[in-house]
């Protein structure tokens, strides 16, 4: 377990100095909607907080961490905050799969193709697109979550943005709940999936859903995704800790230590492989881990893509 | 031995752990929580009760085992919701390294 001390002050500083908690300058995480067919303008903003264009650097850091955990190494954690950000983030950037990067990309490419299909008025304006500082306040770096959230939203309102569609549990989580309490600024709040408006029926089949404890529980949006696939003929094949009891996966402890982690993510794989069906994860976090544990898996967002 | 500070919980207020003294001890929390580790976060919640500051200083980096996903709280017979209480416990951490 690395000392969750050094790890907080990292990413803080990281999220103080460059708005990203990995130090990634924006233009260079956030590329995916160069190659999508999205306008600029829309009733409602698509707002993906980030959070999947950061799985592959995410697996990148990951990576390292997991190689010095326990080891003497660690305690020269504390001294990476004085790196320059943009030589870190720069290199972290250099270190992580074009590969990955770009199959993040499609994840949102194919939420584009869905909120089309489903005629909603949307746009995307990556200028106004930022991390929500959601780990800060899963840390419990209070101050510098309202200070960044504030931040976020006071772009947000200046920009008239009033109607926001999310793409990930934790940054809809961010949103729809801590920004009202913690900023004091509201929005409406729609994930995709909620305003997903179409059904195909090319041929019956069954997955296995992996609840994200923050749609499961938090937010209480299990069933909407169940429904959907139903419309499909996707028949979504339960296992005993799902929906508002669905079981964590393990991801938020990846950077205090990936062996616990680890842990949790062998039990949780295991469960959802009971059933023999292919799984389906709703968060990026889910995603990334579960594909760490060999996992046969892929975003829902890419398997309702292959309906339209 | 440790030094008893009576007025904790209610120092906690201002970082949003003030439900631990709805907390009965059932174990419930500890029994469901996906880390399977002791008794967490049992453990820390009855120091909070008792005011044991000094303890709870002692073994903070056990607060980051705490996935926060919510089953602890979710399932809490006494809705002393334990998974806010460990993250109010960090916010607590967390402001008392940046203040020395």
């Amino acid at each position: 377990m690395y000392n969750p001390k050094d790890i907080i002050d990292l990413i803080a500083d990281n999220v103080k100095k460059t708005r990203s908690p990995f130090g990634i300058p924006k233009f260079m995480a956030n590329t995916w909607w160069k190659n999508a067919s999205v306008a600029r303008d829309g009733e409602a903003l698509l707002f993906t907080g980030l959070m999947y264009q950061f799985v592959p650097y995410i697996d990148t850091t990951t990576h390292y961490l997991e190689r010095y955990e326990d080891t003497g190494w660690a305690n020269y954690l504390h001294y990476t905050k004085y790196l320059p950000k943009l030589i870190s983030g720069t290199g972290l950037a250099l270190m992580t799969s074009g590969k990955e990067k770009k199959r993040s990309g499609r994840i949102l490419q194919d939420i584009v193709k869905i909120l089309t299909k489903s005629n909603v008025d949307f746009g995307y304006k990556p200028e106004l697109d930022d991390y929500s500082g959601i780990l800060l306040y899963d840390l419990g770096d209070q101050d510098g979550f309202v200070r960044h959230a504030e931040n976020v939203a006071a772009n947000l309102k200046s920009a008239g943005i009033q109607k926001v569609i999310t793409v990930d549990p934790h940054t809809t989580y961010a949103l729809k709940v801590l920004y009202p309490r913690y900023t004091g600024k509201s929005f409406e709040v729609k994930t995709y999936f909620e305003l997903i408006d179409f059904s195909s029926h090319n041929g019956s089949r069954r997955v296995t859903l992996h609840d994200p404890c923050f749609y499961g529980r938090y937010l209480e949006l299990s069933d909407v995704p169940q429904k959907i696939l139903g419309k499909l003929d996707i028949e979504c094949v339960n296992v005993r800790n799902s929906g508002e009891f669905t079981n964590c996966c393990g991801g938020p402890a990846e950077s205090i230590s990936p062996k616990l982690s680890k842990e949790v993510l062998g039990r949780r794989v295991e469960e959802l492989q009971s059933t023999g069906y292919p799984i389906i994860a709703m968060c990026p976090i889910c995603l990334a881990n579960l594909r760490k544990a060999g996992a046969q898996v892929e975003d829902l967002s890419s398997l309702i893509g292959r309906y339209i | 031995m440790t030094l008893i500070h009576h007025d904790f919980a209610d120092q906690m207020d201002r970082f949003g752990g003030n439900t631990a003294l709805e907390c009965f001890n059932c174990g419930t929390c500890a029994a469901i929580c996906p880390l399977i580790y002791e008794h967490f976060p049992r453990k820390m919640i009855r120091y909070l009760q008792l005011g044991a500051k000094d303890r709870i200083l002692e073994n903070a980096k056990e607060l980051w085992r705490c996935l926060h996903c919510g089953l602890c709280s979710r399932t809490c017979p006494r809705e002393a919701d334990p998974g806010e209480v460990i993250l109010g416990l960090k916010r607590y951490v967390v402001a008392n390294w940046r203040k020395s």
